[in-house]
């Protein structure tokens, strides 16, 4: 069913395979090892005391009575750690225009590892304690006496900036981290001012919360007697956490710092954050002398790790009367959270408003966002972060222009696509959109959707005592962050580059490393296949390594739908550059001219004689051994490249949703999903098919069931998974899939980014569907997520 | 029960008799991954929600987050450990599941196995499950990579499920070798 639309231009003959994936045999057995599972000799057991309120003042701690319960090793208060640095926000919107960043020390509003004077959220860390064993140390938590004098609370962007409004941070006057716009005001608010039609939304993009099904935990380990520490954690980014931790945060040598992401249970961009667990763990192992472990619970992520999306937008856009869009204009109130997270302030501005105008030629286009910090968990990076968000204020605009002017939605997308011809596109907004052929997609969406057969299902539905609605959606996800300087200019410090390094042994096995570590997107598989694909040898060959900062070289870690298209590259180049020495190597092997020398298979052989030849083994040992080599060969295959890619590349996608909603109960059914994506030249189809369904999964959450709820005290009463829903197997049904393929000109492989990028539509998809459905009720929105109770007021109470 | 003084408790588990002195409030994944070491068996979450980790207690999977030691004595416990052997063969259930990639993260997957595994057993050659009753055996546990198709498909092919028709939106692209 897969339609190839555009050319591939991977020519080798392992990627582009549905290979198994290398990495699950261990996970079906429950043989593979997540931090909570690690158990070094000695270790000590650490729980964290967050705080119950949501804003107050700390008047004393008094730990007396925990320090004295059976277990007890240490009880350590903010008071323990002064000269410990607060945790970095490393992307400040805005951008930095300089080849020497700023010191990011000490930012407004940046989080101490422990809070001594003010908790600014439920779950704020104010004291660990660190005993035997678990249960005593979460014993000894409630023995730990605090007196708060409460401070009033806010819990929403926008009511954080009016006037009067609580104060979170001194250095913050007003809650304002950061007013940030781009594209042209004036062209869009002329463009809108004189347009034939404007239509208005406004929208809540609620809080979610990722849930990866592991909880993140944390083994800190010194050793006194080398002064090295070692960090097990559950993080997508050992190298950029190493980073942050040894040298903006504890101050430690770097190389005395070694950080180990064992196996991870899921992340969704939650967990390449810097949390202060991961400092508290190391800190507490020096102090102790022993190893100290903490592994969180399901509420205590849900109180304490990174939380998404959370906008407020008033939009606009402005068109003909014959379905051309003019203009798009949004403002959107952004909440932070109560501390600004690693990157969560560059997910909340650049990476939702650069992507705003989504697959369509927009004449004007205008993005601005209020980013204020308010009483809740800290906002981060959620699958699909921010071009969701974008994605979902475009395709329900979309919509809603389509009702106004009386035009089929597809019709309206139709002649809005950006032609095949203007690529590479300036969207205005400040992306360079790499490559795109974005109509035969959304045709192929269409047609296998059934689009046109609609009418006659939706009369077949309502006899049935069912509304049935169909939503499109589509999208443009900025992927494979990132080239370093152009990540500059949007405020991210530090080098978004990725690396990997091959080692090629004497007895022709090879290792690949790299920067980049896995949280179930099987690089062990992948990696292999694409040196072993440019290398002409069996991936079987090919052992890869990555998640340990001591084994692998630095690498940005993997987020945004970035390792396919970074790191990947990175292996393949380095493959070329053995290759290139083979070749080489092969001419004083072969004894012909080095234009003579054929690479094949592993091999090298004479032009037009392949029995002077030498095989991939042959080669690898003569290269260990060394003997013969002339002086401008060096002896050894070990090669690395540190790939920093030209710009971005832009995968991009069609989805359509179908439900049917319940006019008894108003409970809204997929029940046919079709998505059509395009992520360039893909390596593993079967292992990115399993992530595009469980993005598609996670998009349907938020629009169907998802919300973190903070009733006005700053309490999250969706802190578990009984008051948080997720969606489970009976929620879904089969999706139909396929994609089209456009190759990146960004990276040696054509790849674009690709796990994520499914879940950036649905919610669209699914709200327009529903909106569809109940558009003769003179419905032209509901807020997700959409409940039955909520649907069910809206069918009970008309328009609304 | 009276747990105080702590009795000399038995559970035979992966066909190995196990006796300690249970502590009182312990519960039996506790029993498991901390006191005999066997993490196979994951904790997701803190109220019985997420089925990381389901066990088989006398056959049936249960969610070893919701069941004391002390009440579990004298039962047959099989973890994730007692299903294949360690680096050997996978079982048909386990083996299906890979040709689907039914794991991504792989933190779900030992729950999902066990619970899976039940279904399996006692489905009688030739009456497979259809695809809502397996989606309905997997209601009580949550994969948050998959979003489940692959593991149902696994299943299916578990169970030698006839393969759904394209017209019922058959992920699995044909040209895709699968
Ligand atoms: S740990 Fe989540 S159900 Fe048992
Ligand atoms: S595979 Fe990651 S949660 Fe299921």
């Amino acid at each position: 069913m897969t339609t190839v639309t555009g050319e591939s231009t991977t020519a080798g003959t392992v990627l582009g395979q549905p290979l198994d994936s290398r990495e699950d045999p261990q996970l079906l057995r429950g043989e593979a090892v997540y931090v909570a599972d690690i158990d070094l000799p000695g270790t000590a057991h650490m729980a964290i005391l967050g705080s119950p309120v949501a804003h107050a003042r700390i008047l004393s701690i008094d730990t007396a009575a925990a320090e004295r319960l059976p277990g007890v090793l240490k009880v350590a208060t903010a008071a323990d750690f002064t000269d410990v640095m607060p945790l970095p926000c490393i992307w400040i919107p805005g951008g930095v225009e300089s080849h020497f960043p700023p010191h990011p020390y000490g930012l407004p509003g940046a989080r101490p590892v422990l809070t001594g004077d003010t908790v600014r959220h439920v779950g704020d860390p104010v004291a660990v304690v660190v005993a035997e064993t678990p249960r005593q140390a979460a014993a000894a938590l409630a023995a730990i006496d605090v007196a708060y004098e409460p401070l009033p609370v806010v819990t929403r962007a926008d009511e954080a900036l009016a006037e009067g409004a609580p104060q979170l941070h001194e250095a913050v006057p007003g809650n304002l981290n950061a007013y940030w716009t781009c594209g042209d005001k004036d062209r869009t608010d002329a463009a809108i001012a004189r347009a034939e039609v404007t239509v208005e939304l406004d929208l809540v993009n609620q809080r979610t919360i990722n849930s990866p099904i592991e909880p993140r935990g944390a083994v800190g380990d010194y050793n006194a007697a080398t002064g090295e520490y070692t960090l097990y954690a559950s993080t997508q980014g050992p190298h950029n956490h190493r980073f942050l931790l040894s040298a903006l945060v504890l101050g430690i040598p770097f190389n005395k710092l070694r950080v180990i992401a064992p196996t991870v249970g899921g992340s969704f961009g939650t967990k390449g954050y810097l949390y202060p667990d991961m400092a508290l763990v190391l800190l507490l192992s020096k102090a102790l002398g022993r190893p100290v472990k903490w592994v969180d619970t399901r509420t205590g992520l849900m109180n304490s790790t990174v939380q998404g999306r959370d906008h407020r937008q008033h939009v606009t856009l402005a068109g003909t009367r014959d379905g051309r869009i003019t203009a798009v204009r949004c403002t959107s109130y952004a909440n932070l959270g109560a501390y600004p997270s690693t990157i969560g302030p560059g997910v909340a501005t650049a990476l939702m408003g650069r992507s705003i105008s989504g697959m369509y030629e927009i004449p004007a286009a205008f993005c601005e966002v209020y980013a204020a910090f308010t009483n809740t968990v800290s906002l981060g990076a959620q699958r699909g972060s921010g071009r969701a968000e974008a994605a979902f204020l475009m395709e329900r605009l979309v919509d809603r222009y389509a009702a106004e002017i009386g035009m089929d939605p597809a019709e309206v997308r139709r002649r809005n696509l950006v032609p095949k011809e203007k690529f590479p596109y300036d969207n205005g907004l400040g992306w360079t959109y790499d490559s795109g052929n974005y109509a035969p997609n959304f045709e192929r969406a269409l047609e296998l959707a059934g689009y046109a057969g609609m009418p006659a299902r939706k009369a077949a539905a309502r006899a049935r005592g069912k509304r049935l609605g169909v939503g499109i959606a589509t999208y443009v996800a900025i992927c494979g962050v990132g080239p370093s300087t152009r990540m500059s200019k949007e405020g991210m410090l530090g080098g978004t580059w990725e690396s990997a390094n091959i080692r090629v042994h004497p007895t022709g096995e090879v290792t690949v490393t790299v920067g980049s570590a896995s949280t179930g997107q099987s690089h062990g598989t992948v990696f292999a296949m694409v040196a072993a694909d440019e290398l002409g040898i069996d991936p079987a060959q090919v052992q890869v390594y990555e998640g340990d900062t001591l084994k692998a070289p630095y690498g940005q870690g993997t987020y945004g739908s970035r390792s396919y298209s970074m790191a990947a590259p990175a292996v393949a180049l380095t493959a070329r550059k053995i290759k290139a020495k083979l070749i080489k190597a092969g001419a004083v092997f072969l004894n012909v001219p080095e234009d003579k020398v054929v690479y094949e298979h592993g091999g090298v052989h004479e032009a037009g004689n392949p029995e002077n030849a030498k095989t991939f083994a042959e080669l690898a040992m003569a290269m260990w051994y060394g003997w013969g080599l002339p002086p401008e060969i060096e002896p050894a295959l070990d090669e690395t490249t540190h790939f920093d890619p030209p710009d971005f590349n832009y995968p991009f996608g069609t989805h359509v949703a179908v439900v049917e909603i319940d006019e008894l109960t108003g409970e809204t059914e997929v029940v046919d999903y079709t998505a059509v994506d395009d992520a360039g030249n893909i390596g593993n189809p079967k292992i990115v098919h399993g992530q595009i369904e469980g993005s598609i999964v996670h998009g349907l959450g938020q629009a169907l069931m998802e919300a973190a709820e903070y009733d006005e005290n700053g309490i999250l009463l969706s802190s578990d998974l009984t008051h948080y829903a997720l969606p489970r197997a009976a929620d879904v049904p089969f999706f139909t899939l396929d994609r089209t393929v456009t190759p990146s000109p960004h990276n040696p492989l054509g790849a674009k980014g690709a796990g994520e990028i499914a879940t950036v539509p649905p919610a669209a998809a699914v709200v327009n569907a529903v909106v569809d459905a109940l558009a003769d009720l003179g419905v032209q929105h509901i807020d997700m997520p959409l409940t039955p109770e909520k649907v069910w007021r809206v069918l009970e109470g008309g328009a609304r | 029960m009276d747990l105080t003084p702590a009795p000399t408790l038995t559970l035979h588990v992966n066909g190995r008799p196990e006796e300690f002195a249970a502590r009182p409030s312990e519960l039996l994944v506790e029993r498991l991954r901390d006191g005999l070491g066997l993490t196979g068996t994951k904790v997701g979450c803190d109220t019985g929600q997420c089925g990381t980790c389901v066990v088989r207690l006398d056959g049936r999977s249960v969610k070893s987050c919701l069941v004391l030691t002390a009440s579990a004595a004298g039962s047959e416990v099989t973890t994730i450990e007692g299903v294949s052997e360690r680096g050997g063969e996978l079982t048909g259930l386990q083996e299906a599941l890979r040709q689907e990639h039914g794991t991504q993260c792989g933190f779900c997957t030992p729950g999902m196995v066990m619970a899976l595994g039940e279904l399996v057993e006692n489905t009688t050659p030739g009456t497979a499950p259809t695809e809502p009753e397996i989606r309905e055996w997997l209601t009580g546990n949550l994969c948050r990579c998959t979003g489940y198709h692959s593991v149902v498909r696994g299943v299916q092919r578990a169970c030698a499920a006839p393969p759904p028709a394209p017209s019922a939106g058959s992920a699995v692209p044909a040209a895709e070798g699968r």
